[in-house]
């Protein structure tokens, strides 16, 4: 697949051709972030769920983790991505859902608001510890 | 082609596998999203080691690790239908593959799922929980 320039039409009618707007980005990074996640979301569920069990994922093994700075660099990037990744598909259900304009503004603040208080404190939580 | 005719809300959808995955996709992560909220305020309290103990305990009671397989499972379906979506998005000529990639991710979702929930509720299994 690749990107198409925008091209202006040379005939009547409608202008042909993808343009690349906001949604166009917002769909690539979709898939993008996608596929990162495969990789981070698996990862972390499989040492957290399934090669320890979830009761010795203490205070102890959290701290011996995150001793290792790749560790945090994992942690933050599956926290960044997850985030954005949740929060634009959260904003096509709204989009979709809530009809009502001064109801989806106030749903899509709330969710922008959560969301970025959520992403500055897990920042906090990895670069602080 | 004569559109059809959609009432206030209807949907001109049939119910084949294409809408029910589009569903699931959806449903599947606004959980895993909700769930991505809540875990980084219970990872935040990592800075007091005894609430974070004390709270990470919970974890191991056989109603959360239920809830922790629903996780897993939600997780994977997600996963694998998003990888569905990036291969029928990116080679278009899958698209005629349409069916048998949707059974694929049914498939491995169970393939994957049901030994990671026997993993997780072993120690339940085992009388230790």
């Amino acid at each position: 697949m690749s990107v198409v320039e925008d091209r202006t039409p040379e005939g009547p009618g409608p202008a042909r051709g993808p343009r690349r707007n906001f949604e166009t980005w917002s769909w690539f990074f979709m898939r993008l972030s996608g596929l990162a996640l495969v990789f981070l979301a698996l990862v972390h569920f499989s040492v957290t769920h399934i090669v320890n069990d979830v009761v010795d994922t203490d205070y102890d093994f959290v701290a011996d983790r995150w001793d290792n700075p790749l560790w945090r660099i994992f942690d933050w990037a599956l926290l960044a991505l997850a985030l954005a990744h949740g929060l634009n598909g959260l904003r096509w259900i709204v989009g979709d859902y809530v009809r009502r304009p001064g109801r989806r503004r106030l749903v899509l603040g709330l969710l922008y608001g959560i969301t970025g208080v959520l992403f500055v404190g897990g920042t906090i939580t990895i670069v602080t510890f | 082609m004569k559109p059809a005719s959609i009432k206030e809300g209807g949907t001109v959808y049939r119910g084949k596998g294409g809408q029910w995955s589009f569903m699931a996709h959806r449903v599947s992560g606004f959980l895993v999203f909700f769930f991505l909220l809540l875990h980084i305020v219970d990872v935040g309290t990592v800075r007091w080691p005894a609430v974070y103990d004390e709270i990470h305990s919970l974890y191991g009671n056989v109603l959360l690790r239920m809830f922790e397989v629903g996780l897993l499972f939600a997780l994977l379906f997600h996963t694998l239908n998003g990888l569905r979506i990036v291969v029928v998005d990116f080679f278009p000529g899958q698209a005629g593959n349409e069916r048998r990639l949707l059974t694929a991710v049914i498939v491995l979702t169970l393939a994957a799922g049901l030994p990671g929930a026997y993993v997780i509720m072993k120690p339940f299994i085992d009388g230790r929980f």
